[in-house]
């Protein structure tokens, strides 16, 4: 009983986290209809960044929180500006070449800044500790980990819903050419999606650091994570990388308890199975 | 007579003259090493840390005339971590870079790619990180020797450790490839040995490397509730490990806890004070324990130049450059053959201590050490207290139980 408690707590918080880093991923493709190889490596900039303003600098995590996701929007903002606006009408085997080049130049700039060498970062005094959870100990921090992703999804789903900036994306997102004609200037809204996806990768980040050593490549490891996070939910699909999230958390969380000697070929195994049952994937619209 | 005089004085002048010139010239011509190590992804540390050290030690040869009068120079390359990576870098050294000896190395995986291959290169490949005993086992080749310790070294001194706790039922945690599976064995084969009574769970732990959430396995082995628990994870994934296991009481059972990699400098240093105390962690070589003047001189210098105290990985590079120097020396030249022979049942000191290469095999006698950690305010590491270094003599298996077959 414990253990299995202890499994779906573990697959939640691994599934939010996971949210958090994809969720930005199937946005991006979603309007600007690009994969976002450097996306892992979004995420490993946030991290950084929660080490260099708590570590470093010695500011509170909260500050880091905010400063965090804010800092690598504005760059990724810069990147589409500079790299990225130039090529959303070349085939997609472009558009991968050049995120990928991306990632490679994020992973170098990384290792130059702050060398090879492997971080940690502190949680705040408040969210360190345990609590018990129906016989089980969970960490304080797993609580915030989940109420974010709360927020962020929460905040997401209102935001393309109710909000006009919201609509506006997903105008653009499903007909260019028309968006264009009704005044809307689609240049700036792609601007706006993938800084804020960056953003929420970031976020991810931040919120990663103080349980995940922080290391040069950490965002490969995360990218294919996510990639199989889009496939089971589908892609271009904002509820999709929820529960293709969750789903990935749970192979994760109960796959590694209750059959360790998978649990390298599970997540494989689960994303063939959606791919053989549902091709598109659970939430997604239309094969690609 | 006075006239022969001179004449002979005046061609011994340009016997002398010409003697010199030649030995400028040689100076000028330099030993070529070629170095491969990871550069990127995770593990790039690992690189980094065996580069420090190689550099340090070519720079103090220099700095002090060389070998033989000709100065080193090293060029390194990328193993990506991937074994035909590596291969292609090899080729690429000694056909193109035309470098007269091979160092390098770092995950099992890419040496067991890379050793059946190195006879074909004819140059003596000194391995200074990868630790899977097939290379100086049944992958030995004449070529290859490991100056580093090994699985076999590095875990027989875990259970060493183990086999003096009073814990009798054990379980593992260890990376899902070969080396976090070798290590389990040989824990069991070693443990077993030593204590009889040992009984080892049938569930262990082996998630896959690389992973970011150990949270399943931890709680597993808190359900399980074993006497000790043996850990063979490394680098990130063991950092990754140490902090999820502190936030959920782990290092509060009532469980031994053992890792064998939990030492490493890298680790230590970005835990801080995180590291938990009461650990036995062990590593390949620690600064602080090889008591002898080649070790306070490395770790001074390494200190002076990057303010952090030596890790393994940097002690193993510097240890091969100059056992490669020692080599060169005993053969008095730089022959790839006549190091390849030289370097056979050769004895050098290093930090570490007296390192001897046996004929048998091409392994260095060389041990592990151990210690309990302990949070000290002055360090910026944690120390290890008790600190125990492990004999090479006691740790390393006999010839006839490697696979090694030198002798054809």
């Amino acid at each position: 009983m414990e253990s299995v408690v202890a499994a779906l707590w573990n697959s939640l918080e691994l599934g939010v986290l996971l949210f958090l880093i994809a969720v930005g991923l199937n946005i991006i493709f979603g309007v600007l209809n690009i994969i976002n190889f450097a996306h892992g490596a979004l995420y490993m900039l946030g991290a950084y960044a929660a080490f260099t303003l708590t570590g470093l600098l010695g500011l509170p995590f909260w500050i880091a929180l905010i400063a965090g996701p804010l800092l690598v929007a504005v760059l990724a903002a810069v990147v589409e500006r500079v790299m990225l606006h130039n090529i959303y009408d070349r085939p997609i085997t472009d558009t991968l070449l050049l995120t990928f080049a991306l990632l490679l130049i994020i992973d170098e700039a990384v290792k130059w800044v702050w060398g090879t060498g492997i971080h940690i970062v502190e949680p705040p005094e408040i969210l360190a500790g345990t609590f018990s959870l129906l016989g089980t100990q969970q960490s304080v921090y797993s609580l915030f980990v989940l109420a974010v992703g709360i927020v962020v999804g929460g905040g997401l789903w209102l935001f393309f819903t109710r909000t006009l900036a919201g609509k506006v994306m997903r105008a653009a997102a499903s007909d260019r050419k028309m968006s264009r004609l009704v005044g809307i200037n689609v240049p700036l809204v792609f601007t706006a999606v993938f800084a804020l996806g960056a953003g929420i990768a970031a976020l991810g980040g931040v919120i990663a650091a103080p349980i995940r050593a922080i290391s040069p490549g950490m965002g490969s490891n995360i990218i294919v994570e996510s990639f199989i996070v889009v496939v089971i939910g589908g892609l271009g699909s904002f509820p999709g990388a929820f529960l293709g999230a969750i789903v990935l958390g749970a192979i994760h969380g109960f796959g590694s308890r209750f059959l360790p000697e998978l649990n390298i070929v599970l997540p494989f195994i689960g994303m063939a199975v959606v791919l053989l049952l549902k091709p598109q994937g659970l939430m997604g619209r239309s094969a690609i | 007579m006075h006239k022969h005089l001179t004449k002979f004085a005046s061609a011994i002048a340009v016997a002398a003259s010409l003697a010199a010139g030649s030995s400028v010239h040689a100076q000028e011509e330099p030993i070529k090493i070629g170095a491969i190590y990871i550069f990127s992804g995770v593990a790039a540390t690992y690189g980094e840390f065996a580069q420090r050290g190689a550099d340090l030690a070519v720079e103090e040869i220099n700095a002090s005339g060389g070998v033989l009068g000709r100065p080193l120079e090293i060029t390194y390359e990328d193993s990506q971590i991937k074994a035909q990576t590596a291969i292609q870098a090899m080729r690429k050294l000694v056909y193109q870079e035309e470098v007269d000896v091979l160092m390098g190395l770092d995950s099992s995986g890419v040496a067991t790619g890379v050793v059946p291959i190195v006879p074909e290169v004819q140059t003596p490949f000194i391995i200074t990180h990868a630790a899977t005993p097939d290379v100086t086992g049944k992958l030995c080749n004449e070529w290859t020797y490991r100056v580093s310790v090994n699985i076999n070294q590095n875990v027989k001194g875990a259970a060493t450790m183990a086999a003096e706790t009073d814990a009798q039922t054990w379980t593992t945690v260890g990376p899902d490839y070969a080396f976090g599976r070798q290590s389990w064995d040989f824990f069991q084969q070693y443990l077993g040995e030593l204590n009889p009574d040992a009984e080892f769970s049938d569930s262990p732990s082996f998630p896959a490397f690389g992973t970011e959430d150990f949270t399943p396995f931890i709680n597993a082995v808190i359900d399980a509730q074993p006497d000790g628990v043996f850990v063979s994870l490394w680098g990130g994934d063991l950092v990754n490990f140490i902090r999820q296991a502190s936030d959920l009481g782990f290092f509060e059972q009532d469980f031994e806890v053992i890792m064998s990699l939990g030492a490493a400098t890298e680790v230590l240093s970005a835990l801080g004070d995180q590291m938990p105390e009461g650990v036995t962690v062990g590593t390949r070589y620690w600064y602080a324990g090889p008591d002898n003047p080649t070790n306070d001189a490395f770790v001074k210098a390494y200190r002076e130049r990057h303010g952090t105290p030596p890790s393994y990985n940097a002690q193993n590079a510097y240890a091969a450059v100059y056992a490669y120097k020692n080599a060169i020396e005993t053969a008095g030249e730089v022959d790839k053959a006549a190091i390849r022979d030289a370097l056979s049942g050769m004895t050098f000191q290093a930090p570490i201590g007296e390192v001897t290469f046996r004929e048998g095999d091409h392994q260095a006698v060389v041990g592990p050490a151990y210690g309990v950690t302990r949070d000290d305010p002055d360090s910026e590491i944690a120390m290890l207290e008790p600190l125990r270094l492990l004999a090479g003599e006691d740790v390393t298996p006999a010839v006839e139980d490697t696979g090694c077959n030198l002798a054809q």
